[in-house]
């Protein structure tokens, strides 16, 4: 640990601590951390020249690109490296046989490459070139943005009116968690505090149910791997449609989410435990929240459901829209700021067993990770004269849960990427897990 | 419930775990506990430690310093909670 503040370019968002313990506890396992990426699926091989200025004037707006995280004193700081590292890198496959298998290796192996937090790049952009198609993976750091961020950066890309780039120019300063809380009262600060502790402590009473049993929790998690399926148009309009009917307009997430516990519950209604619990991984107030205020839009709210709730499909849609408008209700994510403040000041270790165990039981309290960016829009269905034909994203995971779904629609095609970690869980149960959860997504 | 005094109770946990006074038995009901040293951390500890002693729930809404800036205020606070 240093004392000093050389080099330092700005602090870590006390929100973005939530995430970075999350990343200490998948290093804890011997796994690369919290690496995420956002793939866009293009027709044929981009305009590389052009990409690459892109990328270099990206990297000369944001410098914290060229940052790392250290510790100084009991906080972390996205600090500058002495040397400029390389930040774009292009892959190409050489036999046109094993292209698919090309794509997955060289993914997972950039998902899965170990570096030291402190050696590590925020952010790399990986260009993957095949015969038939090509993939560019924007690969990030959790701390350093969400998907929504990533979305923000690939938007950044693919703007070529240097005004218009201007508008992405973020603030540097004061954290956006410690502004907000400025705007309390020190008193109406332990109010909040209180509530969000109460909150926790009310619906954290069973103990969370891990799609795992003794013989898999007991392997060492190898590597993340990855399967990704797009459901039809027609498809995804008729789920959209079902979303609407069963959990409303704003709370679509919510259906997605309830769907796959009912998934899990079907696959093994033996898995012990007494309740699905699964941490809010979306956008709570849609348009409306404070970016990243939430640090990631991931914070230690959570969705619950027993096993008797779970069988019942209205019962359960019901009781989470419940539960949620309750949360939005009574403002539970402001309650939240300043447990995240609090939070950062802690060790990560001690962050990270606060927020993965159940208070009550001591035991894993996720039931799988979940994430939901909803529909995504470019202003150009072009990236760098590739047409992007989908899109996909990927996250590492701790274990357990070892399992997570990542969810988005792209031109009218919902995208389901199960990420999963080898060799708890392998690529023949996620498949029939994904069967037993379309069925359940398509049920009217 | 007329007979309930509160402050002993709170006395000895202020000024054992929360904060240092030179002589607590000089310390009045009324003496201002914030001006004392009771800090924000202290308060969460103490209206959590009220809780669990007193058997009372303490909103959230009405932690503010007239409350919680005495033995005086902070008694009359649980009393208004505990019937």
């Amino acid at each position: 640990m240093v004392s000093n503040k050389e080099g330092i370019l700005q602090p870590l968002n006390p929100a973005d601590t939530f995430t970075l313990a999350m990343d200490e506890e998948i290093r804890q396992e011997n796994m690369p951390g919290s690496l995420c990426g956002f793939a866009l699926e293009l027709s044929n091989t981009p305009n590389i020249e052009a990409l690459e200025t892109q990328i270099n004037t990206f990297i000369k707006f944001f410098p914290v690109t060229q940052s790392s995280l250290q510790q100084r004193g009991k906080l972390f700081y996205w600090c500058q490296q002495e040397n400029t590292r390389q930040l774009f890198f292009q892959h190409s496959c050489s036999s046109e046989k094993n292209e698919t298998r090309f794509f997955q290796q060289t993914i997972e192996k950039i998902l899965n490459t170990k570096e030291s937090r402190e050696q590590q790049s925020p952010v790399e952009f990986h260009l993957l070139t095949g015969s038939n198609k090509s993939i560019f993976l924007l690969r990030w750091i959790h701390p350093f943005c969400d998907a929504r961020g990533a979305e923000l950066i690939l938007k950044f890309l693919m703007t070529d009116n240097p005004k218009q780039l201007e508008k992405f120019a973020a603030p540097f300063g004061k954290p956006l968690v410690n502004q907000q809380l400025d705007k309390y009262k020190w008193w109406q600060k332990i109010g909040l505090f209180l509530k969000a502790k109460r909150h926790i402590e009310s619906i954290d009473q069973y103990q969370s149910i891990v799609p795992l049993d003794q013989q898999q929790l007991q392997q060492q998690p190898e590597k993340l791997s990855y399967a990704i399926f797009r459901i039809s148009k027609q498809k995804t309009e008729k789920i959209n449609k079902i979303a609407r009917k069963q959990v409303g307009l704003t709370g679509a997430s919510l259906y997605f989410l309830g769907c796959m516990m009912r998934a899990l519950e079907k696959i093994n209604s033996d898995f012990p435990g007494e309740a699905y619990c699964v941490p809010y991984a979306f956008n709570l107030r849609k348009s409306k929240v404070l970016t990243p205020v939430l640090g990631n839009h991931v914070c230690a709210l959570f969705s619950q459901a027993t096993r008797e709730q779970v069988q019942n499909r209205s019962i359960l849609f019901q009781h989470l829209k419940q539960q949620n408008a309750k949360v939005i209700r009574e403002k539970m994510d402001y309650a939240f700021l300043p447990l995240m403040w609090a939070g950062s000041w802690l060790s990560l270790e001690k962050y990270g067993k606060t927020l993965r165990q159940s208070y009550k039981t001591g035991t894993e309290r996720t039931s799988f990770w979940f994430s939901d960016i909803g529909p995504m829009n470019f202003e150009s269905q072009h990236f760098f004269g590739a047409e992007i034909k989908g899109l996909f994203h990927l996250c590492q995971i701790s274990t357990p849960p070892a399992l997570g779904l990542l969810s988005c629609q792209f031109q009218g095609q919902l995208s389901l990427t199960y990420n999963f970690i080898e060799p708890l869980f392998n690529h023949q149960w996620i498949e029939q897990l994904h069967s037993f959860y379309l069925e359940e997504l398509l049920t009217e | 419930m007329q007979d309930f005094s509160a402050i002993p109770k709170l006395r000895e946990f202020i000024f054992q775990e929360l904060i240092f006074v030179e002589s607590p038995g000089q310390f009045g009901d009324q003496d201002d506990l914030l001006e004392a040293g009771l800090d924000s951390m202290g308060i969460m500890r103490l209206i959590m430690f009220i809780e669990d002693e007193f058997g009372v729930t303490l909103p959230d809404t009405e932690i503010e310093p007239e409350n919680i800036g005495s033995f005086n205020a902070l008694e009359s606070w649980i009393k208004k909670h505990k019937n």
